[in-house]
Formats: C-alpha cells, sequence, structure tokens
C-alpha cells in the first residue's frame, strides 16, 4: 500500500516538472515580445471579455456578438472582428477595443473624429455569456424539478432532482421559513432563485473551461443588481413600522428632534445593507478566482528565472490552488447561502411587527446576525 | 479601476436575465416546489402521527386482549370451583335423597309386613273359632242323638223362657 503510494508520489512529482519545463518553453518564446505581465493576465481573467477563450489556445477565443448603440444607431456583428486589436468599420462607424493606453481599456470603443467615444455597449460579453448558461441551467433545473413534482405529487425525487430538491428543502426550510414565517410563500419565490443563481454562477466560475470559467458573480454589475432586487423586495414591501423605525426611531427624544441624527443613520442604513450584500459576494468570489490565478501564475514566473524553481513551485502551486478551488466550492455555496439569508433577513426585518406574537424570537435571532454581520 | 465599475451592458443584461428567470420560476416553478415540498412533509408528519396512534392503539388493545384473556381465566378457575362445589353438593343431595327414600321404602316395607301380620292373625283366628265351632257343633249333635237328654234340655230352656213359672 506504502510502496503503491510513493509510486503514485513519484509519477506526479515526475509528470509535474515535466509539465514545468516545457511550459518554460513558450514562456521564453514569449519574453522575445516581453515578459510576461501578472497583472494583465490576472485582470484578463477576472474581468470580462469580447470572446471566450479556448482551452490550450491563446491566439483563438470563440468569438460573440457585439451589439451596440453608436453614433448612428445599433450595430451588431462578430466579435472576431476586433480580435488582436483589429480596426472593423461597420456601415459608417469605426469601433476598436480600448488598447492598454486607453481609458477604455479592453473595452468597446466608437472612434469618432480620431478620438475614442464609448458607445452603449449592450455586446453579448463573455460574462453575459455565461449569464445566458446559468439562467438556462437554473431555469431548466427548476423546470425540471417543478414538471416532475407536478407529475408525482407525494413523490420524493431520487438521484440528481432529489440532490437538488434537498438544496431548495435545506434552504426553504432552514432559512426562509423560519425568518419569514408566514411571509415565507410570498418572498421564497425570490429569495430561492436568487441562491441557485448565485450558487450555480459560483459554481460554473469555477469550470475552467467553456461552459463556465466567467468570473460572474465575482462581477460588480451582477452582485449590484443582485442587492438592488433585495432593495426593492425590502423597500417595497416594508410595512408601516418599518418606515416609522427608519424615520422615528424609539431613541430618546434628543436624537430626533433638533437635529435627525437616528433618522440618517437609519436611511444611511437602508443602503448600506445592499452595499454590504454587493461587496461581499463581489470581494469574495473575485478573491477565490484571484487566488487561484495567482499561484498559477507563479509557476510561470518562477520557471522563467530556472526550470528547477519552476519544477518545484509548480508542485506547490498546484496544490496549493487545488486547495483553494476545493475552497472555493465551500465558498461558493456558502456565499449563495450568505446572500440569501441576509436577504431574508432583510425583508423579514421590513416585516417585523406583522406577526409579534409568533415570530419573535426568531427576529431578535436575525436582528442579532445583521448586527455581526453588516 | 474597472473591477469596481459596473459595466452597463452587463448590469442591462443581468436585469433582463434575472428578471426572466425570477419570473418563469415565481411563475412556473416555485410555487409547485414548494406547496409540494410542503405537503408532503405534512404528509410524513401525519404519516408518523398516524403511525404513533395505530401502535398505540395496537398496543391498548393488546393489553385489552391480555386483561381480556386473564378475566376469562379468572372466571373459568371460578366456574371450575363453582361446579366442582356444585357436584359434591349435587352427590351429596342425591345420597341424601336416595337415603331417604330407602327409609321410606324401609318404613312402607315394615308397614305392609305389619299389616299382612295382622291379616294373617286374624285370618287364622278367624279360622281357628270356625273349627272352634265346627267342634262344638258335632260335639252337640252327638249328645242330642238320646231324646231322653234332649227332652231334658228343652224342657230345661222352656222353663227359663216362661216368664209365669
Amino acid at each position: 500500500m506504502i510502496s503503491r503510494f510513493k509510486h503514485i508520489i513519484l509519477l506526479m512529482l515526475l509528470a509535474v516538472v515535466s509539465v514545468g519545463v516545457s511550459a518554460s518553453e513558450p514562456e521564453k518564446a514569449d519574453s522575445a515580445e516581453g515578459k510576461i505581465n501578472p497583472k494583465e493576465i490576472i485582470f484578463g481573467h477576472l474581468l470580462d471579455g469580447y470572446g471566450w477563450e479556448v482551452p490550450f489556445d491563446h491566439h483563438h477565443r470563440i468569438p460573440l456578438p457585439v451589439i451596440c448603440y453608436a453614433s448612428d444607431g445599433f450595430h451588431c456583428f462578430s466579435s472576431a472582428r476586433l480580435d488582436h486589436g483589429a480596426v472593423y468599420r461597420d456601415g459608417d462607424c469605426t469601433f476598436t477595443i480600448g488598447g492598454a493606453e486607453s481609458k477604455y481599456k479592453g473595452k468597446l470603443v466608437e472612434i469618432v473624429d480620431g478620438t475614442e467615444v464609448r458607445p452603449w455597449d449592450f455586446s453579448i460579453t463573455k460574462n453575459v455569456c455565461a449569464l445566458f448558461i446559468c439562467i438556462l441551467v437554473v431555469g431548466g433545473v427548476m423546470l425540471w424539478l417543478a414538471s416532475f413534482l407536478r407529475k408525482h405529487p407525494y413523490k420524493a425525487p431520487r438521484k440528481g432532482l432529489g440532490a437538488v430538491e434537498a438544496v431548495v428543502t435545506f434552504v426553504y426550510d432552514g432559512v426562509v421559513k423560519p425568518i419569514l414565517g408566514p411571509q415565507a410563500r410570498r418572498f421564497a419565490p425570490y429569495l430561492m432563485t436568487v441562491f441557485f443563481f448565485i450558487l450555480v454562477m459560483n459554481l460554473l466560475g469555477l469550470v475552467v473551461i467553456f461552459p463556465g470559467g466567467a468570473n460572474l458573480t465575482g462581477n460588480i454589475a451582477v452582485t449590484l443588481v443582485l442587492s438592488v432586487c433585495t432593495f426593492i423586495a425590502t423597500n417595497f414591501f416594508g410595512n408601516k413600522h418599518y418606515w416609522k423605525e427608519i424615520f422615528w426611531p424609539d431613541v430618546p427624544l434628543w436624537l430626533k428632534v433638533p437635529l435627525p441624527i437616528m433618522p440618517v443613520i437609519e436611511i444611511f442604513g437602508m443602503f448600506t445593507k445592499p452595499a454590504a450584500l454587493t461587496v461581499r459576494l463581489f470581494a469574495n468570489m473575485m478573491g477565490g478566482h484571484m487566488i487561484v490565478i495567482t499561484l498559477m501564475l507563479l509557476i510561470f514566473i518562477f520557471s522563467a528565472m530556472s526550470p528547477v524553481a519552476g519544477g518545484a513551485s509548480t508542485v506547490v502551486s498546484l496544490m496549493f490552488s487545488i486547495f483553494m478551488l476545493l475552497i472555493d466550492v465551500l465558498v461558493s455555496f456558502i456565499q449563495a447561502y450568505v446572500f440569501t439569508m441576509l436577504s431574508t433577513i432583510f425583508i423579514g426585518l421590513a416585516h417585523e411587527h406583522e406577526h409579534e406574537e409568533d415570530g419573535h424570537g426568531e427576529h431578535s435571532i436575525g436582528k442579532e446576525i445583521v448586527d455581526t454581520l453588516v | 479601476m474597472e473591477l469596481f465599475t459596473p459595466d452597463f451592458g452587463l448590469v442591462f443584461w443581468m436585469f433582463v436575465a434575472f428578471g426572466i428567470l425570477f419570473l418563469a420560476l415565481w411563475k412556473y416553478a416555485w410555487p409547485v416546489i414548494l406547496r409540494s415540498v410542503d405537503s408532503r412533509a405534512d404528509l410524513i408528519d401525519k404519516g408518523v402521527e398516524y403511525a404513533q396512534d395505530a401502535k398505540a392503539q395496537l398496543d391498548n388493545a393488546r393489553a385489552e386482549a391480555e386483561s381480556y384473556l386473564s378475566e376469562a381465566r379468572r372466571q373459568q378457575a371460578d366456574i371450575l370451583r363453582e361446579a366442582d362445589k356444585m357436584k359434591t353438593q349435587i352427590i351429596e343431595q342425591a345420597r341424601s335423597a336416595a337415603q331417604a327414600e330407602a327409609q321410606k321404602v324401609m318404613d312402607n316395607a315394615k308397614l305392609q309386613i305389619a299389616q299382612q301380620q295382622k291379616e294373617a292373625q286374624q285370618h287364622f283366628r278367624n279360622q281357628v273359632s270356625e273349627f272352634a265351632l265346627d267342634i262344638a257343633g258335632k260335639i252337640v249333635h252327638n249328645q242330642m242323638q238320646q231324646d231322653a237328654s234332649q227332652k231334658k234340655l228343652v224342657e230345661s230352656l222352656l222353663d227359663q223362657i216362661d216368664p209365669a213359672k
């Protein structure tokens, strides 16, 4: 048993060292153009793009449609026409991707009289495409589950659907129902959708090749939209008591009357809660991606110094990045859970005194959680 | 920094896509899923409750049956004891009745024997008196064959009858 284990380790080491050495070969070729720029590579992976990388090929990308509203109306063309900084003329407008020194680096720009102008950009970028894939996955799985349950009302699904249903009940019975009580059915559709949407986006982001790999939840636009939705759900459906707590909270009079200190803080709090949601999800997911990419880049940085250092760093980096990816799987779930739980609590706080007698204890727990997390 | 500036296009598509997903699932998926999950949970709860009830009832029934059985056994024993008592009583009664009957029969027999004895005595006496009369008549007849003595007797008898004399 032990000898076999040693065997495997030896093989792994050999393979890894050979990878390190062979990886250093193209690096030398690249170094003719210039040294590798870690920052560029990291941000290239973290940020959006107009095409989708193909594995093992740095020169070709899956082209995605560019849609924009430029100075003379809508334009739609393949992003392949803009590859490698090419300038493309579509009708009367000229488009290109902002260069390294441009204000709109990596973004679609229209060239008007020699200056770069950003058009209204509705392009199906890599992130948008990943978003659609995620929507299809979540929608498909949930509609499948729904159709199964419609066909067999009292039967528990098995295997894959059973796992999905287990997660559904985990979130619904574990978070939504205890916190919202009688309001659970009303807000559950939004909260469950958010949970599965974030979860699938997070997990797809960890898959390195085509259907995944987009750093979607690590993009502030996505998390911003989600927390704006929570903001809407909280404030548009808040009850009278919720608004009274904001504008006339239950504090000593001098905190409210000459200077409305507490109301100002409360109103500020209305916006900091979703802002915290935005940043938490964004920073966690982006950080995870960034760490894995950085660990991978270490291999190439060290390989550029010497093959031995490259080989050694390959082993270390590989192990660390696998470890980090596993942690990220956990983080994916935790962040989806936390976002859903906090959204539920915010919505619950906006309905606090509607059913005081039956759910008071849970709400005070909710408040405690908010106090510690926000 | 571009990392912290939300991109307009992505925000737009995110709103559209998430809105579509939310509306679709809100309309077609979540009500069905949540209702069925809830109703199944209710069903399971009810099933468990029912099973517990059934078990309690079964236990109850078993205890009841046990108690009935022991009651029956006790009654059986009682009845057996009763029957035993009755048996001895009946035998006793029969014995005493038989004794009484036998006494009666014996008494009757004694009476009859006495009666028959009396009758036999009577009969015997009658026969004896008859024999005596016969013997007496024969003796008188023999004596009356002589005239003289007859005349004498008639004379004496007439004398007794005649009041004048």
